[in-house]
């Protein structure tokens, strides 16, 4: 388990990384905080001729909260996330969620942009993206684009990224104050992927809903959106017939690969399950 | 070195083409199979069982691989980077088989074979017969009838193995993380056709084994006749990704299990035919017997069976080999035996508890129907007291409450006896030429008064530097400081085989008692003649001689020692110089240590998940040496065990593809999914073995996953779901809630 031999690059700057990714010609890979890169590398599944290594640029680590969004830059630690106030108080789901990242180690090194552009299904922070509408700046030799989370994700860990383009910035709505928020998972073991994971955001009083937002991690070649789940809840209220409707909506709308961890059938029966739960949970979490 | 291993579970090897790799800088050979023709041997393992087939153990494969895997090429470099890098430049034309994936295929009378010579795949059986089991079965009140599967399992030690081999002027020096250094020196003195006497095989910290490392390896002889090829030390250190290809793995059996009971649940009989997938070898020296044949010698448990009829087949298919793990056949017929008794237990509305006071042994020493002896066994007291620790009585009152909620609490009961600290008199298999039954210790005062005790076992983390140093301290009636246990190094102690079958304490500790007392006698016998008293006035202990009665009359060890160096003028007259002993123990039947375990576990019906809340082990290794070491052995053997209930699959495809190679796929428990282990010590000597011990390496291993089974079954009871099938992941309760009679939960 040793890598094939690649060049290294420690670019101080994102145009110096663009300039290295466009001078390799795709045969480069973006080392950001390695924790899924690197085994791939050492089980010679990936073989770049070059890593261009993103840990020397400190303009790419930061928080920030302003019009209702906030904007994380790409090498923002999973660890930083994890104690940050302003994640805390404008995107409690990310907190949350950010806790079933792997094990300590791994969130000291990994990085929101890393496990966005790395687009393993089965992660949170995908999962996140999509659930919460929220989109990604890319910076390419053509200049800078955003890219929403419904246009980013496209198989398997395969975004609509062009191989000299960099990820520079994650960007998630605030949640609103008054809105429950809660991130469902089920992992074979605390720290391993999902199963299925379920993000959900509820907001409205008392029964009635005004905004559902739900969506997988696991079920899928790509997180997956739960629109008509969303739909059901928020034509029908929080009552109990609503959210068992929804739950076996949600389970429908999923068509899940079989793996040695779990077949379709679960995947789907744990979809519905778990986006019960979650609903639920956001709900108790609603105006606090 | 790096190793061209197989990616084809089943293919003939055609040309290998080796010039790229070979004019690579820093490559200094690429060797293949032919190429070591003419100077390693075969090895192979005897046994005399009928229809027994053995298998060449090679260094690497000629002519045909049978699991992917399976070493093909030895690539020699100057680091492992570029060894790497020169496996992935040699092209090999494989020309690929049809795999034998499981053993059931493996016995379609249309399989492909996986060694063509034998004429089968099924290269072993053997049954164990006692009393008339037919009319038992048919006679009976109830009788309970369950297909069980074990499903394949890595022992997974931290370090990977390894080996470095150094040839000199005097011979060779392995360097290995082996548990079996002795047997490691025998095997590469007949592969590599080499004196005994000039190899020495040397096992340094060994970071766990858990019976992995108790067989000879491939690469071992590898390392060893490519450093005499190239003339340099050549090093081969395994990656988790070798290690979980090509180690030996475990259980991947499937028993078929009858078990007769009168109406008060009195066993009648029990007839078992258990289906192993032994991989693609017979294993050196073990052969591929080891687990099945464990098996059905340990189903009938700590129980009166009266009558008994166990078969076991080992069929070849193509997979890494199947090898001893820790507990061998015990956990697997643990599981099978607890799980029918739950089920009889369920059938009677008897307690779980109850009927197995009504079966447990109570006289000693009992013969059981495969013919071994029990010399003891603590079962219903282990069994109370694990009750009571557990609290049992308050499990099933929080059961009525929960009533039937989506998370269900169950509570599961094991009970075992283990054959540990194993004499000549069973030897590994029939007519097998190893010597586990005896093992040596040598005891040595030098003049500076410290004492040196060498031991040929192989310590890979169970603590004999303080355990056998405390044995010799209190034996001797040395300070505890000054013992030093040597082991792990063929030359430096007397004649052993290593450390594996929960032997250490029983064998090594035996001869420790042995020589130390022989030591002690020659101490005391030079104290009185230095003090002028008789030596049976003569205290020992803590480095000090005494005259009873006396204690100013005194002479320190060291002097003792001294004395002993310096001959005749300072000893009694005839007395031979030197303070020093040699002496070999075998416990000829070996002895029986007991335990029960009780798991307490939640089951979240709507996600299939099983939480294990707290585990209780009461168990009687006999004297206990040091409590500490017992606590540890105990908590690490329950988690491995949690693995196997819960979480641990080798996967293999229908292809024979290893689906799990790496610890993202294969799954042991992290600290998370280890529960309180509550464990507790019944203090009984041994009654055959000198110093009264008890093995106790294994035991956790074997009652931990037949307690969780139950345990699982009992909460999910009500539901009419009982568990067959380990390990019980989610989505297997997923597909048996699904499975039974329609009525939502």
């Amino acid at each position: 388990m040793k890598p094939a031999k690649f060049e290294y690059h420690a670019p101080g700057s994102v145009d110096e990384a663009i300039a290295l990714l466009g001078r390799y010609e795709g045969d480069a890979k973006v080392l950001a905080g390695g924790q899924s890169l690197v085994p791939l590398l050492n089980f010679r599944l990936s073989r770049p001729a070059a890593l261009i290594d993103l840990n020397r640029i400190p303009s790419l680590a930061y928080i920030r909260a302003d019009d209702g969004v906030v904007r994380f830059g790409a090498m923002t630690r999973q660890r930083t996330i994890e104690f940050s106030d302003v994640v805390r108080q404008r995107l409690p789901l990310l907190s949350e969620a950010t806790r079933l990242v792997g094990h300590l180690p791994i969130r000291t090194r990994g990085t929101i942009g890393g496990s966005i552009a790395h687009a393993d299904p089965s992660a949170e922070y995908p999962a996140i993206l999509a659930a919460l509408d929220g989109e990604v700046v890319v910076k390419g030799p053509k200049g800078e684009r955003t890219v929403k989370a419904r246009e980013l994700f496209q198989t398997y860990l395969t975004t609509s990224l062009e191989s000299d383009e960099v990820l520079t910035e994650v960007r998630l709505p605030a949640i609103d104050a008054g809105a429950g928020t809660a991130f469902e998972e089920f992992s074979r073991r605390h720290g391993d992927f999902a199963i299925i994971g379920i993000a959900a955001v509820i907001a409205g009083d008392g029964a009635s809903c005004s905004m559902a937002r739900l969506a997988t991690a696991g079920a899928g070649p790509i997180p997956v959106r739960l629109r008509a789940a969303e739909e059901i809840l928020e034509r029908d209220g929080l009552g109990d017939a609503p959210i068992a409707a929804a739950a076996a909506r949600a389970a429908e709308l999923v068509d899940p690969d079989s793996d040695i961890h779990a077949s379709s059938a679960y995947r789907k029966h744990l979809t519905g399950v778990l986006t019960e739960r979650a609903v639920r949970r956001a709900m108790a979490k609603r105006g606090r | 070195m790096a190793f061209l291993r197989s990616p084809h579970a089943h293919a003939r090897i055609g040309r290998v083409d080796l010039a790229s790799a070979r004019a690579m800088p820093g490559v200094v050979t690429c060797v293949t199979a032919a190429d070591l023709r003419d100077t390693v041997r075969p090895l192979r393992a005897a046994s005399r069982m009928t229809g027994y087939h053995a298998t060449d153990l090679l260094p690497l494969a000629a002519d045909k691989v049978r699991y992917q895997g399976e070493p093909v090429v030895a690539v020699v470099a100057e680091s492992r980077y570029v060894a790497e890098d020169a496996v992935d430049a040699i092209a090999v034309e494989w020309s690929p088989l049809p795999p034998v994936p499981d053993a059931r295929a493996a016995m379609a009378a249309e399989s492909p074979l996986v060694h063509e010579e034998f004429g089968t795949n099924v290269i072993l059986t053997r049954a164990f017969r006692h009393g008339d089991v037919d009319p038992a079965l048919a006679g009976a009140a109830l009788v309970v009838r369950e297909r069980f599967r074990f499903r394949r399992h890595a022992a997974l030690p931290i370090e990977n193995r390894a080996a470095l081999a150094a040839w000199n002027a005097d011979g060779l020096t392995l360097w290995s993380s082996t548990q079996v250094p002795g047997m490691v020196r025998d095997a590469l003195a007949e592969s590599l056709a080499v004196p005994g006497h000039r190899i020495r095989v040397v096992a340094p910290d060994v970071g766990g084994g858990f019976g992995l490392k108790s067989s000879v390896y491939a690469e071992e002889i590898a390392v060893a006749a490519l450093a005499r090829r190239v003339g340099r030390p050549v090093k081969w250190i395994g990656d988790r990704r070798e290690d979980l290809l090509a180690s030996t793995q475990a259980w991947d059996e499937e028993i078929d299990a009858t078990l007769a009971l009168d109406g008060h649940g009195t066993i009648r009989g029990l007839r078992a035919s258990v289906l192993a997938d032994v991989g693609a070898y017979s294993i050196v020296p073990w052969t591929a017997s080891i687990e099945v044949i464990q098996v059905i010698s340990f189903l009938p448990g700590p129980y009166r069976v009266p009558a008994y009829l166990g078969e076991g087949a080992g069929v070849a298919t193509n997979k890494a080999p199947m090898g001893p793990y820790r507990g061998v056949g015990r956990p697997v017929a643990t599981f099978v035996m607890e799980s029918l008794l739950d089920r009889a237990a369920r059938r009677l509305g008897l307690d779980p508890r109850e009927i197995r006071r009504r079966n447990f042994i109570t006289e000693f020493p009992w013969r059981s129907p495969s013919g071994i002896v029990w010399d003891s066994g603590s079962f219903a007291e282990t069994l109370d007291e694990a009750a009571r620790l557990a609290d049992w009585d308050g499990v099933r009152a929080a059961q009525s409450l929960r009533g039937d909620a989506t998370r269900r609490l169950g509570v599961g009961v094991a009970s075992y006896v283990e054959l540990t600290g194993i004499g000549s008199a069973i030897p590994a298999s029939p007519g097998a030429d190893i010597a586990t039954g005896t093992e040596g210790a040598t005891v040595r005062v030098d003049p500076t008064g410290t004492v040196t005790a060498s031991f040929g076992l192989a310590c890979h983390g169970q603590g004999h530097e303080t355990t056998l140093a405390q044995v010799v301290a209190d034996t001797l009636g040395a300070r505890l400081d000054d013992v030093r246990v040597v082991h792990g190094d063929t030359s430096a102690g007397p004649i052993g085989t290593g450390t594996y079958a929960s032997r250490s304490a029983v064998l090594g500790g035996g001869a420790a008692i042995l020589a130390s007392r022989s030591v002690r006698e020659k101490a005391l016998a030079i104290a009185a003649h230095q003090l002028e008293a008789d030596a049976r006035d003569i205290e020992l202990q803590e480095s000090a001689a005494w005259v009873r009665g006396a204690p100013d009359r005194r002479v320190s060890l060291r002097e003792i020692a001294r004395s002993a160096y310096l001959g005749a003028r300072r000893l009694p007259k005839g007395l031979e110089p030197g303070l020093e002993a040699t002496r070999y123990y075998d416990p000829f039947f070996g002895t029986a240590s007991s335990a029960t375990h009780i798991a307490v576990v939640e089951v979240d019906l709507a996600l299939g998940a099983v939480t294990v809340l707290r585990h209780v082990v009461v168990e009687d290794c006999g004297r206990v040496i040091n409590p500490r070491i017992v606590e540890g052995q105990t908590i690490g053997g329950v988690a491995q065990g949690i693995g196997g209930a819960l979480l641990e699959e080798l996967v293999y495809d229908d292809q024979a593809q290893l689906a799990t190679g790496s610890l993202m796929d294969y799954l042991p428990p992290t600290a998370w999914e280890i529960p309180p282990i509550v464990v507790r010590h019944l203090d009984r000597p041994s009654p055959s073995t000198i110093g009264g011990f008890k093995g106790v390496g294994e035991g956790g291993t074997i009652g931990a996953p037949a307690a969780i089974a139950n345990a699982v079954s009992d909460a999910l009871g009500s539901l009419g779901v009982e568990i067959a099938e380990l390990p019980v992941t989610p989505d297997r309760i997923f597909r048996l809630l699904a499975s039974r009679a329609p009525r939502t939960g």
